[in-house]
């Protein structure tokens, strides 16, 4: 679609009906096959340009092959409790104490270059990840002790320990890739995989793909009959917000995965984009546990008291985000998960309440100097917060945490840092507080193992992979490795209420507000988007392989 | 032909000098390349990962720094600047081959355009002082100088792309376009630069202007350009002959010095405009870590201000030879 400027103003308004407007780059792409028509086209700022490689064991390429050129075992849905769909394979069952996993892989499967899929391109590739530690992202070969094949379409997967929450990482983050043509390459892990050969509904390759675009063609020979139906998939780069913003606006992009401060005005012009933010982690402030004041449990306690959240989140993020509460449960997303009633012993849930936080500290002994700041044994309550001054957003919500500390005498000094310097900072421990989010997971409980568990924790100085505050405890430790021994869900269900607990007294991280999937949709040109009544998939186009789901249940409009 | 010599040992001095500085400086900077990766994926990736890529990468080695020191210089003079850590496993040289095209023809043809045109606006300012030009032009462009360039970009984008839907504004051409040489694609190219090659344009040509036209005026109270005119010569030969060749040696030494600047390209017109090139992938490189990349890239720039000089030190020696004993 070239932009001739007497079109420009035609094209522009063309963007909205883009499926029945750019006939031109259906016809070049759909490979003159089935009903596949339409262009879809992504709006998710990258920070770069296409390096045009799609190697999906590689953290710098997975978000753009895995889920539509290349597929997982099992889909699993994050938002929809867990719930998993069959993907590669029809099924499959833990058996042994939790320590093996029989996946049965499915027949008529063929890779788009006329390969049929086989048990054995399973079993090839995990072990692939364990001849190759770097291709091995989720250090899935940290629990498994084998994986073979038994019979003609089944993959038996064994542990060295139960291991039902890598289920996730075992069956949903890793693309099956062809044996016949992996095993020619001979250093994987530097293996660009510019023309990628995968299973799923749509092709890429080093032609269709330049440093400004990505363009995915439908799979005309897709193992599910009629799928997908919308024919081009165009990702363009995008190096910072604004202009995938205004690039949405003007209505050139009908995907949408991008933060807008004040969304309501800036998409007044595009009445057909609709936007859904389903909260999917928490933003949160990291106490530092070695910090001899912070170690002190009812400073902690004082704090999580004295942030009023509700304000911190309609003021740093505009509402788009909402606030968090102190049991770190993800909601309305994980709300079965909350323990409602034990929350409701600790203040309510720590809710907002600056008279309760000033007799804490009162009780333990701090009393208020004449600068209005609370001190013990000459030690006053003052700290510094590190956070991401690149992120306007969290500089603004922990202005509004650094006004209500200081109005219950606690008083906090903010560093916004650079990217590189807060991150080192922060996973080194070189902080006294620090404002941040992780990744969470499919159920709360992925995000209270990364707080929580002593081993995801090191020595100040080295950094922690994601036990930020250096929070260590035995019985705690216990419970987080007790969980994936079960697939009850009522034991689990009593093991998360266990670590609630200890979120509630212990106030190790005082979640803020939630981190969300952003995600803004063209409901006038495409139909089958994710919705709060259908939350099928994660619905942002970085969410893989959650995207490739969002591909396959998209209808362009007619 | 000593002098030249000289000129060229210099260079070679300096060189290293800025080749040590080069391997020093991102090794001073703090952050850790594998966090800053992990840091960028809001969402998916295990805390194990962040082993694998200190490993893949190869965060906390056992090379001393002097080891690392030799290898780089060999890379260097070979030409292999490496893996880029952000975008692993593409390689640095084919990251930048890919944006140097697209800096070179944008921000090289307007800092062309701009000294072309900035210097000959100065030449006949200076010549007809007080005429109309002069006193319209160098006020305009010296008040478009100071204005911030990535401000008048983002104004430019909401006159001309946003509001009237004339230019396009981002990007270098039509993404959904398939580069080639045709002239569909080439007409869409130049069609995207407009907007960031006037917003360059009007930014810099100011002080062309001002530096050509004092300069001009000085030379032109000067006695053989009295004697020129004595002599009966044309306006146009004293002009230019005369005057200029003598005025314009600090604009051509400040051309040298900007050319070289060129490739690290304008960081800021880059940002605004999503246009792909070399100060975008600088900037990338120094918020993810990726030391390869970030040293090739100043040592691009720094060899590339280097050679400018050097030639603009030849180029000075030519138009005037008094400059050849002097230095």
């Amino acid at each position: 679609m070239r932009r001739l400027i007497k079109y420009g103003v035609v094209l522009a308004s063309c963007g909205v009906l883009a499926a029945a407007c750019s006939s031109s780059s259906s016809s070049s792409g759909g490979k003159g096959t089935s009903t596949a028509s339409g262009v879809l086209t992504i709006d998710n700022e990258s920070g770069g340009n296409w390096t045009c490689d799609f190697n999906p064991f590689n953290l710098s390429d997975i978000s753009f092959s895995l889920g539509n050129v290349y597929e997982p075992l099992v889909f699993v849905d994050t938002l929809n409790d867990a719930k998993t769909t069959p993907w590669l394979a029809t099924s499959y069952a833990w058996s042994n104490g939790n320590k093996t996993l029989t996946f049965t892989i499915r027949n008529g499967v063929k890779f788009t270059n006329g390969d049929p899929l086989t048990a054995a391109d399973v079993v090839y590739t995990f072990n692939l990840l364990r001849q190759n530690k770097t291709l091995d992202i989720n250090a899935v070969w940290s629990v498994l002790s084998s994986v073979s094949q038994q019979g003609s379409d089944q993959v038996v997967m064994q542990f060295k320990a139960p291991a039902v929450t890598y289920f996730y990482y075992i069956a949903d983050q890793i693309g099956i890739v062809d044996s016949k043509v992996w095993s020619k390459i001979s250093d994987p892990v530097k293996y660009p995989d510019t023309n990628p050969i995968g299973t799923g509904p749509y092709e890429v390759s080093s032609t269709t793909c330049t440093p400004q675009n990505i363009k995915y063609t439908a799979n005309p020979n897709y193992w599910v009959k009629g799928e997908p139906k919308v024919g081009t998939v165009n990702y363009p780069a995008f190096l910072t917000n604004d202009t995938a913003n205004t690039f949405l606006s003007a209505g050139n992009a009908q995907w949408g995965s991008q933060f807008i401060p004040d969304i309501s005005t800036f998409l007044k012009a595009q009445p057909a984009i609709k936007w859904w933010f389903p909260p999917v982690a928490n933003v949160s402030m990291f106490i530092n546990l070695k910090n001899p004041l912070l170690s002190n449990v009812a400073v902690r306690q004082a704090m999580a008291y004295a942030i009023d959240r509700q304000k911190a989140a309609s003021i740093g993020e505009f509402g788009e985000e909402p606030a968090s509460n102190q049991t770190g449960i993800v909601t309305p997303t994980f709300s079965s998960w909350l323990d409602s009633s034990q929350a409701a012993q600790f203040g309510n849930n720590y809710a907002y309440n600056p008279k309760k936080a000033i007799s804490i500290l009162k009780n333990a002994g701090f009393t208020m100097g004449s600068n209005g700041i609370f001190a013990k044994n000459g030690q006053p309550l003052s700290f510094t917060i590190i956070n991401n001054g690149g992120f306007s957003d969290w500089v603004n919500a922990v202005n509004v945490i650094v006004a209500d500390l200081k109005a219950v005498g606690i008083q906090v000094t903010p560093q916004d840092l650079s990217q590189t310097t807060y991150q080192d900072k922060l996973y080194a421990g070189q902080f006294q507080l620090g404002y941040g989010s992780e990744t969470g997971g499919p159920s709360p409980y992925f995000e209270l193992r990364q707080w929580l568990y002593s081993a995801n924790s090191a020595p100040i100085g080295t950094p922690a992979g994601s036990n930020f505050e250096r929070y260590a405890s035995t019985a705690t430790d216990k419970l987080i490795n007790e969980y994936p021994a079960t697939t009850n869900p009522a034991t689990q269900q009593q093991i998360v209420d266990q670590l609630e607990k200890v979120m509630l007294a212990d106030v190790p991280v005082i979640p803020v507000t939630e981190s969300v999937d952003w995600f803004q949709y063209d409901t006038a040109s495409f139909s089958g988007w994710p919705t709060p009544g259908d939350p099928y998939a994660q619905p942002a186009a970085y969410n893989y392989p959650d995207w490739g789901q969002v591909m396959l249940h998209l209808t362009p409009a007619k | 032909m000593r002098f030249v010599l000289r000129r060229l040992g210099f260079f070679l001095l300096t060189l290293w000098a800025a080749l040590t500085l080069n391997f020093a400086l991102p090794r001073l900077m703090p952050g850790n390349p594998a966090v800053a990766m992990i840091a960028k994926f809001k969402g998916g990736v295990s805390p194990q990962a962040l082993h694998t890529l200190e490993v893949q990468f190869g965060v906390n080695t056992r090379h001393s720094v002097i080891s690392q020191y030799f290898s780089y210089l060999k890379d260097v003079a070979t030409g292999n600047f490496g893996t880029s850590l952000s975008e692993y496993p593409a390689s640095v040289g084919h990251i930048i081959m890919q944006a140097i095209f697209w800096t070179l023809g944008l921000v090289g043809l307007t800092t062309v355009l701009a000294f072309i045109f900035g210097t000959l606006i100065g030449i006949v300012g200076a010549w007809r002082r007080g005429g109309v030009l002069d006193s319209v032009m160098p006020p305009v462009f010296v008040i478009t100088s100071v204005v911030p360039y990535f401000w008048l970009g983002l104004v430019l984008i909401l006159i001309f792309g946003v509001k009237l839907h004339w230019l396009p504004y981002i990007n270098s051409y039509s993404y959904t376009d398939t580069p080639g040489f045709t002239l569909s694609f080439i007409w869409d190219v130049i069609q995207h630069a407009i907007l960031p090659a006037f917003t360059l344009l009007i930014t810099t040509i100011g002080t062309w202007i001002l530096t050509m036209r004092n300069t001009m005026i000085t030379t032109l109270a000067d006695d053989y350009v009295r004697m020129a005119r004595a002599k009966g010569l044309s306006s146009r030969r004293i002009m230019f002959d005369y005057a200029a060749r003598n005025a314009i040696l600090p604009n051509l030494t400040g051309f040298a010095m900007s050319l070289g600047f060129v490739l690290g390209g304008a960081i800021l017109v880059e940002y605004v405009f999503n246009y792909q090139g070399v100060g975008f992938w600088l900037l990338a490189a120094v918020n993810n870590d990726d030391y390869p990349l970030m040293q090739a890239l100043f040592l691009l720039i720094t060899v590339a201000v280097l050679v400018a000089i050097l030639l603009s030190d030849i180029a000075t020696a030519i138009l005037d030879p008094r400059t050849r004993d002097a230095g």
